[in-house]
């Protein structure tokens, strides 16, 4: 099949006695993968390969803030960014955020999704509301909840000061106890649905025989749930949190938005930490080491899971 | 494709069914879940209501005091700026009010002279940021540079003296420009570096002091003349107007922000310390400064929680929606609780700044920091080295910061001058009554400019260590993240990774 805008680029040949025959440029009837592979490639190497690479050898020089000329230094950032305390508590914090995060917006899709996973009417409607958080922006989504946890005016905040459940003294996003969890809730909020969708799917994939046969043997809803619908979405589950794992790993938007790594750095983490070292101390080497160090990080711990859940693509 | 061609229900289900089985990208996935949910969060977004405008800058622009320039320096401008017509120069900003307003009226240079302007108006760590790789790379990207007073060292060598060039180009100098109209003390403590001019002085925020004279009448309260009586103040009004959402006063103190660093070093300077003392070591740890420190830990016991939060938008919010009752802080505040959407208009009184027991002297201050009563958060306009476009980028410069365009950009917002002329304008002076964009704080700020204008350390590590490492470890000790709210174990921890970071830098 070829698109409306190649079609274009036909030629009708007139040929004696027949209809005209229809000849093609060359490069769109090749039969060998380079013509096919080659914008993608481009595309690539121009925004994935050559960016990591001059992040990798801009992480061997040191800045010098005086001449701000970066002088070759190769083990300089590196040694740096081990004793830098920041840096581990940013650890902390980007796996802190991700193994909550990840665990509740799984535990949540999956109960929504088992919730939604039926054909009676209205169901498709609510299924479509559910992506709706999906189609704004992070950045207004961080925003949002900004508003919302506002100390002084803000809807949630005040209704959980209204309640007595929260004291008006402290702040949600301006209290280092609760800061990261003020983020966490736009996160969760925003992509618990991706998860429903990916479960969603999932169980409606999975044959019946088993159910039924389940059901004729006397099993309950619970065991139903345990013993098959579980393990047979086993994989789903395991493709979610990998893919899931990678971007909440990356997490920046709502960190810069709603707090800015603060109060203090009680949610600073490694990407919003690069940032601030990039856009505040305009050490740009040092922002980059920060960044390789994340990349690293997500490979040592994606490559674990798939390793240790045993998971197949 | 159509959504009507495909029943809702179906159409969600494949594509996440045709996701998992990776048979479309995520990006087509998630396209696909904004097409069908597009019309629903189109609406919800509709609910959300309007964002937050910037309520300083919502009275610019909505006055025209356009008499014109003088007739010669018109001349000039049609004559000099045509010969570079087809030009486009850049200039990227904060936005700070001069700023919004010459990009409001950039058009009466680009119609004389045929000079294209593009200004770049963003947040202030990406002007840093933008103007860092320009010269790093000697790009010439910006052909004018904002430059904060507190990274001007920083482009120590890539920047244009303006009065040299103006003597050295007289073909392009604009007649009856008048250096010698610029405030003196806003001239060396913004503009130049080590007596150099780096360009030309062109925003003057500078802490005065602010009350409101309802409350302080309610109450029996003099105005607050130090720093002992404005904490005893600020006590006394929120122990009495809390139950009514009223407090003594409101902090910019929100962590690893700049505006808690500029209320954290008044704090410092206002009780005799300095951020650097003459050795070029932090002095944050000092007695004095462990005095303004605990001062400012006291402060924010009477201040709206939501301080901790706040920078000096949050801080502003506090005043026009009448929550604060007695603030130190921006003059640029003012014109903004004058206007006629201030809940607060006309309540508000300009004084000026707390005065200090002593106050450490520059010569005891290290990297020529001028420690006083009156914080400043100037900025110049400069001339970059590596412009391609320098001469039609200077006669802009010029016609920017002429005497008729900087009074009218005071008339158009009510901020500070750089210029003693617009201080002394008639227009201007008329404008000294309650409105918006008020002026009658400007006597109060020119005080302070002439007599009691303070100054953070110039020095090439500043731009880093006052947005990134002093506000981030202030923010832990105030909202108890370490310290155990102890201000000497703070500052101890910051003078040691600060004077590492000075001596690794070679500046001592």
């Amino acid at each position: 099949m070829v698109s409306h805008h190649a079609r274009s680029l036909a030629v009708d040949v007139p040929v004696s006695g027949t209809a005209p025959r229809r000849v093609w440029p060359r490069f769109l009837t090749s039969e060998h993968p380079f013509p096919w592979l080659a914008p993608i490639t481009a595309l690539i190497l121009a925004f994935g390969v050559y960016p990591l690479l001059y992040a990798l050898w801009l992480s061997f020089f040191k800045r010098n803030p005086i001449t701000r000329m970066n002088v070759f230094n190769p083990t300089w950032n590196w040694g740096k960014l081990i004793g830098d305390e920041r840096v581990w508590g940013a650890i902390g914090h980007t796996y802190l955020y991700t193994i909550t995060a990840l665990s509740i917006e799984l535990c949540l899709g999956l109960a929504i999704a088992l919730l939604l996973d039926s054909d009676r009417k209205g169901y498709g409607l609510l299924r479509a509301l559910m992506t709706l958080p999906l189609v704004v922006p992070p950045a207004v989504t961080g925003m949002m909840f900004l508003l919302m946890l506002d100390g002084s005016f803000g809807v949630l905040s005040t209704g959980l000061v209204s309640l007595g459940l929260w004291p008006p003294q402290h702040p949600i996003l301006a209290s280092s106890g609760s800061a990261l969890a003020g983020v966490l809730l736009a996160d969760i909020w925003q992509w618990t649905p991706f998860m429903v969708l990916i479960m969603l799917a999932g169980l409606r994939a999975l044959p019946k025989e088993p159910f039924e046969a389940a059901a004729i043997d006397g099993a309950t809803p619970a065991q139903a749930f345990f013993r098959l619908t579980l393990p047979m979405l086993s994989r789903i589950i395991a493709l979610a949190v990998l893919i899931r794992g990678v971007d909440l790993f990356r997490i920046y938007d709502y960190v810069k938005v709603m707090t800015d790594s603060g109060p203090g750095t009680a949610t600073e983490t490694l990407t919003s930490y690069a940032g601030t070292i990039y856009f505040k101390n305009a050490d740009f080497p040092y922002a980059s080491t920060i960044s390789l160090f994340t990349l690293l990080l997500v490979i040592i711990t994606s490559s674990l899971f798939i390793k240790l859940f045993k998971v197949r693509f | 494709m159509s959504f009507k061609k495909f029943d809702q229900q179906t159409f969600i289900v494949d594509s996440a069914n045709a996701y998992t089985n990776r048979q479309i990208s995520k990006r087509e996935f998630l396209r696909r879940m904004g097409l069908a949910g597009v019309g629903f969060s189109a609406f919800s977004l509709g609910m959300l209501g309007n964002p937050r405008g910037l309520r300083r800058g919502s009275m610019l622009g909505t006055e025209a005091f356009a008499d014109g320039l003088p007739d010669n320096q018109a001349k000039w401008l049609k004559e000099v700026g045509s010969k570079f017509k087809g030009a486009k120069i850049r200039y990227s900003t904060e936005s700070t009010p001069p700023s919004v307003v010459l990009n409001q009226i950039k058009k009466e240079f680009t119609d004389p002279t045929g000079i294209e302007v593009e200004v770049e108006i963003v947040p202030l760590e990406q002007v840093l940021a933008k103007a860092t790789q320009d010269v790093q790379g000697q790009l010439g990207s910006y052909d004018l540079y904002y430059l904060d007073q507190s990274w001007i060292s920083m482009f120590q060598p890539d920047c244009i003296d303006p009065v040299a060039y103006y003597k050295e180009k007289p073909e392009l100098a604009m007649p009856d420009f008048d250096w010698d109209d610029f405030s003196k003390p806003l001239v060396q403590n913004i503009a130049q570096v080590e007596g150099k001019w780096m360009g030309i002085p062109f925003d003057i925020p500078i802490f005065t002091l602010m009350y409101r004279k309802d409350i302080l009448e309610k109450h029996k309260i003099a105005v607050p003349t130090t720093y002992e009586d404005f904490l005893a103040a600020a006590r006394q009004i929120t122990e009495a107007e809390k139950g009514n959402g009223v407090f003594g006063t409101g902090l910019q103190a929100k962590s690893g922000h700049y505006s808690l660093e500029c209320d954290w070093s008044q704090a410092v300077w206002g009780h005799g310390g300095s951020i650097f003392n003459k050795n070029k070591k932090f002095s944050g740890n000092d007695e004095q400064g462990i005095a303004g420190l605990k001062w400012y830990q006291d402060l924010l016991k009477v201040s709206p929680p939501n301080s901790t939060a706040s920078t000096w938008d949050g801080q502003f919010e506090m005043m026009h929606s009448g929550q604060v009752a007695l603030v130190q802080s921006w003059d640029e505040f003012f014109p903004g609780l004058d206007a006629d959407d201030s809940k607060v208009k006309g309540l508000w009184e300009p004084a000026k700044p707390l005065t200090a027991k002593k106050l450490r002297s520059p010569s005891d201050a290290g990297f020529n920091e001028q420690p006083n009563l009156g914080h400043q958060g100037g900025s110049c306009i400069s001339l970059s080295k590596y412009s391609k476009n320098k001469e039609a980028a200077w006669i802009f410069m010029q016609w920017g910061c002429c005497k008729e365009i900087m009074t009218r950009c005071t008339l158009l917002g009510g901020f500070a001058p750089m210029r003693n002329s617009s201080f002394a304008d008639p227009r201007v002076k008329a404008k000294a009554k309650v409105g918006p964009g008020t002026t009658r704080h400007l006597e109060t700020v020119k005080w302070v400019i002439d007599n009691a204008m303070a100054t953070e350390p110039h020095m090439a590590l500043w731009a880093g260590l006052s947005t990134n490492e002093i506000p981030t470890e202030l923010g832990k000790l105030l909202t108890g993240q370490a310290y155990d709210g102890d201000p000497k174990k703070c500052m101890d921890a910051l003078a040691k990774d600060i004077d590492a970071k000075v001596k690794d830098a070679g500046l001592l």
